[in-house]
């Protein structure tokens, strides 16, 4: 029998709050964290707005917070996740060498200001860039700490430092599919006997100039700056695109007899782990969701279970045209005559996207509402569209009884699918 | 799981046969920047790959993959075309089916840098020449829109991964690891998992890394433990050594198809080599305790001894602190009388790319029959226990060990077997 794995302790700073309860509460509320962008001056990009973590400071999470203080946001979210989640886990005593770190993470905040003034330096005509005269410029304008904080596996080994965390150190960056992946296979390494514990998750911020100008370029963020608390609306017919957000999420995952042993709490059992590719397109999910559909079934089936025992699915909805109607297809295609009677709801419509960190928050929601009885709603839905035609818990929370098996997918640019089965111990 | 096709690309040699020959031969690819013009920077030493053209590594009738260079940054371009070189090595789809849900891709792929080209005409129209200083309104109303559309996706790192998966048709798990110069041989071992737990046949595993370029090598110029001492040529780069004095950036991939084995004797295959052994964790502080214990955990699940090991491919590539602090793990392990074999001296740091490249060196030794030497080891620091290989000998002993790592602590070790049917 394969050695079984749970959850025992969780953390996450989000847009809408600096913990996993505090988040919650938010969610079943339905607030919104998105507001103008504050992190630079955006009044005049195609998108003003993004779901920003608020009036953050590390030094409530950790000592001597100032170490740190060369680092991206993306570390600092996720030093401060941990050390939730490690509290929560009651970490204490437990021996180090066998625990790891596996996360979603993208790079820190590239340094727009000096990439875009040193180019300018070295192009006379806006097309020819003097690659001598750039380098040139550049160097004497970077800070060599922060472009080392900037390379994506810093995050993941900050953790281990500061939590002597002395297992496999992995870091994965499968856009929007990351730290869902993360914990699949943080779990399968615990699985294996690679390690007795893992602190899984993910932290990323794209809320950056260049992360801006990019989703802009791709027509994939929604515009709608005139009401920016309206803006992320998955499954809405009038939906145009996703809103960024920032955050972290971290998850203790622990060997269920280590847990037992030394008399963890236990959120939940890890039971259900789907990944495939979709081998389509760069962007664009396969139209009848292949992968995506396939993925969910594997995570099902994995679990041990039927698709009708799936008592809540959230769902990645970003938002887009694409995503939401192929994520409903599939959905329809790995739950079958379930897929209407089981509650499909998207936390983006609040939180944003908070791409390779995405996935563990909505994991840890999906397990709250399992636990609690309680699904948060996907707001700002209005409009119904014909093409995405399941219950989407629009606009308020909803109590729901005796939810034993939840399912969270995520999907990430480039055709990497997740999907998760979380269960209630039996 | 066996290694069933190989495709390399490096400073030294665009396939693996190229690539070998150079190793034994004592080739360096360590030589002055060629790509641009960089008279101020402390480094101006390179491991390049000179005179890439990714169209020339694709079929001539498939237009579609030609054209689709266009959207993919060199990284990109290397990953992706030594993809298609290893899996026309296996035999490609005319060699038996790979259930494409059960094929995966696993990928080692770090930070991408944008080409300076790409944001000229938007610096151009929001800068006035002063450090650090960006029109932020213009930038929005103007400079954004000079940019191309597709940009952000020429440069995100799980590209290789996607294009190879849309090139193989391989539908199943889909990764890619970001972990620095360990990246691409936890993405290996991380796909050796995934086989044991039945969950794929076949997989691409590959690295890829590319920082010869302007703003790449900026960057790395400020942090990266780089040499000055460009007056040493190609002998720069000195693993080991006495007196090392840093690394030269490298760049390449590599791409190994993996399979199953009983997968790979059905679809009627050469085989390379087996991968037998994996383990990895994180050195915190470099006392080197942590790697002497994913050595001997890589070498418990190989089940095999030290002595039984021919050579250990090590990670040094000149670097001050990192090559006494692996030497120290390896000489608490082995003792000092297996050989260690260190490749960067000819490739430099290859980055996410290193650890498959590097890795390719000794599943060809074995294939083949001869370790290369190291290079630039005439001098060799005593107080580090090891003894570093430094001409071509016959292979002694079926087993190989890669150890790759990063400056941060992130290690991984590999046990690799020759195929002996």
């Amino acid at each position: 029998m394969r050695r079984r794995v749970v959850m025992t302790g969780m953390g996450a700073v989000t847009p809408v709050g600096h913990s996993v309860a505090a988040t919650f509460a938010a969610l079943l509320e339905g607030t919104s964290g998105v507001d103008r962008i504050t992190h630079f001056d955006a009044r005049t990009f195609p998108t003003t707005f993004a779901a920003e973590v608020k009036n953050f400071d590390l030094a409530e999470f950790v000592p001597d917070a100032a170490r740190f203080k060369k680092c991206g946001s993306n570390t600092r979210f996720a030093l401060a996740a941990a050390q939730m989640a490690l509290a929560d886990a009651d970490f204490r005593g437990v021996d180090r060498g066998r625990v790891g770190v596996y996360l979603g993470a993208g790079e820190g905040s590239e340094d727009f200001d000096t990439v875009i003034s040193g180019v300018g330096m070295a192009t006379t005509d806006g097309r020819a860039v003097d690659h001598g005269a750039f380098a040139r410029a550049a160097v004497a304008m970077l800070d060599g700490e922060r472009e080392a904080e900037l390379e994506m596996n810093t995050s993941a080994g900050h953790l281990a430092d500061e939590f002597e965390l002395l297992g496999p150190n992995y870091t994965c960056l499968t856009a929007c599919a990351a730290s869902a992946q993360a914990l699949g296979e943080a779990a399968a390494m615990i699985r294996h006997g690679d390690a007795d514990a893992m602190l899984a998750g993910g932290a990323h911020s794209m809320i950056h100039p260049f992360g801006v100008t990019g989703f802009n370029l791709l027509t994939a963020l929604s515009t709608h700056n005139a009401d920016p608390k309206k803006a992320s609306r998955p499954f809405d017919l009038t939906r145009t695109g996703f809103v960024l957000g920032e955050g972290a999420g971290m998850i203790v995952l622990e060997e269920y007899e280590h847990a037992r042993k030394r008399g963890a709490t236990i959120y939940a059992e890890l039971t259900g782990y789907g990944t495939t590719g979709d081998a389509y397109r760069m962007t664009d999910p396969h139209p009848a969701a292949r992968g995506a559909g396939k993925c969910m079934a594997a995570a099902i089936a994995d679990a041990g279970i039927r698709p009708d025992q799936i008592g809540y699915v959230n769902a990645h909805g970003t938002s887009t045209q694409a995503n939401d109607e192929s994520e409903t297809t599939g959905i329809k295609m790995a739950l079958g005559a379930a897929a209407y009677t089981t509650p499909v709801s998207s936390i983006k419509s609040m939180l944003g996207h908070l791409i390779a960190a995405g996935g563990v928050v909505e994991l840890m929601v999906a397990v709250l509402a399992m636990r609690q009885g309680v699904v948060p709603p996907t707001i700002n839905y209005e409009t119904p569209d014909p093409a995405c035609d399941l219950d989407y818990v629009p606009n308020f929370a909803r109590q729901v009884a005796g939810v034993r098996h939840v399912l969270s997918n995520s999907f990430g640019f480039g055709g990497q699918n997740i999907a998760l089965v979380a269960s209630k111990m039996a | 799981m066996v290694f069933t096709g190989l495709g390399v690309l490096s400073p030294v040699g665009s396939d693996p046969a190229a690539f070998y020959a150079a190793l034994l031969a004592g080739v360096s690819g360590v030589r002055p920047i060629a790509a641009f013009a960089v008279p101020t920077l402390p480094c101006r030493l390179a491991g390049e790959v000179q005179g890439y053209d990714g169209k020339k590594f694709l079929p001539a009738g498939n237009r579609d993959a030609r054209k689709g260079l266009n959207k993919m940054a060199r990284t990109v371009q290397f990953g992706f075309t030594t993809a298609v070189k290893a899996w026309e090595d296996a035999g490609g789809p005319l060699k038996g089916q790979i259930d494409p849900f059960r094929f995966g891709v696993e990928y080692g792929c770090v930070m991408v840098a944008t080409e300076t080209e790409d944001l000229a005409a938007g610096a151009k129209a929001t800068t006035t020449g002063r450090p650090h200083s960006v029109d932020y309104a213009a930038w929005g109303t103007t400079g954004l829109g000079l940019v191309p559309p597709q940009w952000m996706l020429k440069y995100l790192p799980n590209m290789p991964a996607c294009h190879a998966s849309i090139y193989a048709d391989a539908q199943g798990p889909n990764n890619t690891i970001t972990a620095g110069d360990a990246a691409s041989l936890l993405a290996l071992g991380e796909a050796f998992r995934i086989v044991q737990r039945d969950l794929a046949d076949a997989f691409l595993v590959g690295g890829c890394d590319s920082r010869i370029n302007p703003v790449s090598y900026s960057r790395h110029t400020t942090f990266q433990e780089l040499t000055r001492r460009n007056d040493l040529g190609d002998a720069a780069v000195q693993p080991f050594g006495l007196n090392r004095s840093g690394t030269v950036l490298g760049e390449g991939a590599a791409v190994f198809v993996a399979e199953e084995l009983t997968a790979a004797q059905k679809r009627g295959v050469r085989i390379d080599g087996e991968l037998v052994g994996f383990a990895s964790g994180f050195d915190r502080g470099l006392t080197g305790t942590v790697l002497a214990s994913v050595l001997r955990s890589a070498l418990k699940e190989a089940g095999i001894a030290p002595a039984d090991v021919d050579h250990v491919n090590a990670n040094a590539g000149g670097f001050a602190r990192l090559d006494a602090w692996e030497a120290k793990a390896i000489h608490a392990v082995f003792g000092g009388t297996t050989d260690v074999y260190a490749p960067k001296a000819q490739l430099g740091a290859t980055g996410a790319a290193s650890g498959l490249l590097e890795l390719a060196a000794s599943v060809l030794a074995l294939k083949h029959g001869t370790l290369p030497g190291t290079r630039n080891a005439a001098e060799v620091d005593p107080a580090l226990g090891v003894r570093v290989v430094t001409a071509p000998r016959p292979v002694a002993k079926p087993y190989a060990v890669k150890i790759n790592a990063t400056p941060m602590g992130q290690c991984a070790a590999a046990v690799v077997r020759r195929w002996d049917s």
